[in-house]
């Protein structure tokens, strides 16, 4: 059993009020959390030091404009937050953080983080029709009786990884009653210190696991239907090439990549600038080119680059001018990579990348 | 380059013109005159085009001269060979006239050497939205084809409806459909280069140009016009800084935009440097001046400062308005203030590769219409 504030309002509406407890009384100095930005209801992340402007503030709008993560590292990058910060993010997205704080890209120092059991979010393509917002009700039906909605992400669709890890405080957003009754877990000794005072209901509380567990289920058959499609396509370079072959180089999925975090990349480096003669030796050798070059090359290597970290969070697919199935790709290289090590990326803040680690004993199973 | 000379020579279309126009490169690279064709082709999964250099004869039966999308710029693909030098091949890049004139203001930054690149480019209808197209690339070819034959530019990309500079030649070689007898084409030589490629290939200069002129002249004028149109009411939803952060207001910071236009060559951007990236304490004070803080911050004035930047060599070419996941109408923005910038200082992005970039060319006398009436 675990603390929980237990509110009879939606959880959007609970948690706006918790946090604005948080702003009114100093217990912390800012809030990231999904707003609503202008007349039109469009969305985005915002970080939020009036209390008044909470009043706008949507924390579990189904809307990923881009992976906060982004944010939060560019917010400390340059050094820890000299002030309590609360965020509210998908837990996707904390791991996605928790992924660059391990590869110094920010500080979890003086942030707390609220997520929730996560049951997706719509396209980015829909934000942009601005059609989320009469399929709000739909959504939350659905989530209601633990079904899966056609409509959202296919990467969300599939994932199994909807609790959150490392968050102080869960919103319960799947199961019944979710529209009734916001239930927000206090999961650290942090968090229980943080709303102290509050005037609120506290009491003991349970995430129901037996539910969790059966749209985990569901979740996975999804994952099996969304890999099978795929399947075929990523072994052999043909398969590649017809999955990628009308990239149009635009580098949109690095960019929105909350992983991909180089300043530059190599792929824009002069690494992978060619002189005239290359072209030619290439060339005289094949009789065609393709240019600019290294298309296929481009995603073998961010996948490389990416895999061991991928929270299959989307973005990437999100942002895809020519819709490619980034993200379903990408999740199923990343798991089967993290598979190998064990790792599952953004668990916990401790554990060690798989690749700065040295084990004296490991992967004898690759050896010859 | 000179302007268009009045005499063109005529190609006599054999099966299709398509056809006709491979067969003229064909024949480019059998009588030596150059060795490669950088030229757009069907990706082998059949649902979109890629340039591919091409040195293998056999391989041209594949190509399309004039693809129904732009999925790279044309400009970026000749940079791309171009950038670190000039090669020993002599290659013909068939671009549309926007991809040209990229690419002829990418010589004039320093970013293509044009040596050995004879540039051809063609009477253009315009593209299909990109996004359109790959959702059913075979209703794309359908469509595209049908607007052809009808004449029509609904289908097209907003900013190809209102291009007065289809036919614009920057090259060397344009083949002009417009105005040409049935069952021909013109083939226009605009330099040295393309005069020395039609004299080898014993084509002769013998056809008026009227009928293409007047043609051209006419289509520019009546798209002229429904370009100024277009951009007035433009302005009128966008100008302001409340229009422009509204308009800016789904942007999603992922400067797409700048990646795929030919003209925003550096390699590290100022918005991506370390210049933009700030100690949390700024961010913090910035949101208590009004309360809460966009996040990612500073959309529109990425979007400002890019315009400052690439404005004077915007040619238009729909490609950031392409790529942008949030169909943020980029591309038009960007053609109405290029067509400002550019008035002022009486430059045509890509028009003419000798005429200079006006900010590296100081005239003591100019712009004193925005000097301080004082």
């Amino acid at each position: 059993m675990t603390k929980a504030i237990v509110i009879n309002k939606t959880a959007d509406q609970g948690l706006t009020e918790v946090l604005k407890f948080l702003l009114e009384n100093n217990r912390v100095k800012g809030v990231f959390t999904l707003k609503k930005i202008n007349k039109e209801g469009d969305v985005s992340y915002s970080l939020i030091t009036n209390a008044d402007d909470l009043k706008d503030s949507v924390p579990f709008y189904p809307l990923m404009p881009v992976n906060a993560a982004k944010i939060l590292s560019r917010f400390t990058l340059k050094g820890p937050s000299n002030v309590p910060i609360v965020a509210v993010l998908k837990p996707c997205e904390l791991r996605a953080f928790i992924e660059l704080v391990k590869r110094e890209q920010g500080s979890l120092e003086n942030l707390f983080f609220i997520s929730s059991t996560c049951a997706g979010v719509f396209p980015l393509e829909m934000a942009k029709e601005r059609s989320i917002g009469k399929n709000l009700s739909k959504y939350f039906e659905k989530i209601k009786k633990l079904e899966i909605l056609d409509d959202l992400r296919p990467v969300c669709r599939s994932c199994e990884e909807f609790v959150p890890y490392n968050a102080d405080m869960t919103v319960k957003l799947i199961g019944e009653n979710i529209d009734k009754k916001s239930i927000i877990f206090l999961n650290t000794k942090k968090a229980e210190k943080l709303v102290e005072g509050i005037k609120l209901d506290v009491s003991e509380k349970d995430l129901d696991k037996k539910t969790l567990d059966n749209f985990k289920s569901k979740r996975a058959e999804e994952k099996k239907k969304i890999f099978a499609d795929i399947d075929n396509k990523t072994n052999g370079i043909d398969g590649l090439i017809d999955l990628f072959g009308r990239c149009i180089g635009c580098h949109a999925c690095r960019e929105a990549c909350p992983i991909c975090y180089c300043k530059l990349c190599e792929f824009d480096s002069s690494d992978c600038e060619y002189k005239p003669s290359n072209y030619e030796i290439e060339l005289r050798k094949r009789g065609g080119l393709r240019v600019p070059p290294g298309t296929v090359y481009y995603h073998l290597g961010r996948l490389d680059h990416v895999s061991i970290s991928c929270v299959g969070c989307g973005a990437c697919e999100d942002v895809c001018p020519v819709d490619i199935p980034l993200s379903a790709i990408f999740k199923k290289i990343g798991e089967s990579v993290q598979k190998v090590f064990d790792y599952i990326p953004g668990r916990a803040p401790k554990e060690d990348l798989p690749i700065t680690t040295f084990e004296k004993e490991e992967l004898k199973e690759f050896e010859e | 380059m000179n302007k268009p000379k009045n005499k063109a020579a005529v190609v006599k279309v054999k099966n299709d013109i398509e056809k006709s126009v491979l067969d003229f490169l064909k024949k480019g690279m059998d009588n030596e005159i150059f060795d490669a064709v950088l030229i757009p082709m069907k990706v082998p999964a059949g649902d979109s085009f890629a340039y591919v250099l091409i040195k293998d004869k056999s391989l041209l039966k594949d190509a399309s001269y004039l693809p129904p999308v732009m999925p790279v710029q044309g400009a970026n693909a000749v940079s791309s060979i171009t950038r670190l030098g000039k090669g020993k091949m002599k290659i013909a890049a068939v671009l549309r006239p926007c991809e040209t004139r990229a690419t002829v203001e990418l010589t004039k930054l320093g970013q293509t050497d044009l040596e050995n690149i004879i540039l051809i480019s063609m009477d253009c209808p315009g593209v299909l939205p990109l996004s359109d197209f790959v959702k059913d690339p075979k209703k794309g070819m359908k469509l595209f084809d049908e607007s052809i034959q009808k004449g029509e530019d609904k289908s097209m990309r907003p900013v190809c409806q209102i291009c007065d500079k289809s036919s614009m030649v920057s090259g060397d070689i344009h083949i002009g459909t417009l105005g040409a007898k049935k069952d021909t084409f013109f083939v226009i030589s605009n330099s040295n280069k393309g005069d020395e490629i039609l004299s080898k290939l014993k084509i002769s200069k013998k056809e008026d140009l009227d009928n293409w002129q007047s043609k051209v002249k006419n289509i520019s004028e009546e798209k002229l016009k429904k370009r100024k149109n277009a951009h007035k009411t433009l302005k009128s939803k966008v100008g302001g800084l409340d229009n422009l952060l509204d308009t800016f207001s789904q942007c999603i910071n992922c400067h797409n935009c700048m990646r795929v236009c030919p003209v925003c060559y550096c390699r590290l951007c100022y918005f991506d440097s370390d210049k933009v990236k700030h100690p949390s304490d700024d961010y913090l004070m910035r949101a208590e001046k009004t309360g809460s803080l966009r996040c990612p911050s500073d959309i529109t004035l990425f979007q400002m400062g890019r315009m400052m930047h690439m404005s004077l060599s915007c040619v238009s070419c729909g490609m950031c308005e392409d790529a942008c996941p949030m169909d943020i109408p980029v591309a038009q923005i960007f053609s109405m203030v290029a067509d400002e910038t550019q008035d002022l200082f009486d430059y045509v992005s890509g028009r003419d590769i000798e005429e200079p970039l006006p900010f590296v060319s100081y005239k003591e006398k100019e712009l004193e219409e925005m000097e301080d009436a004082a």
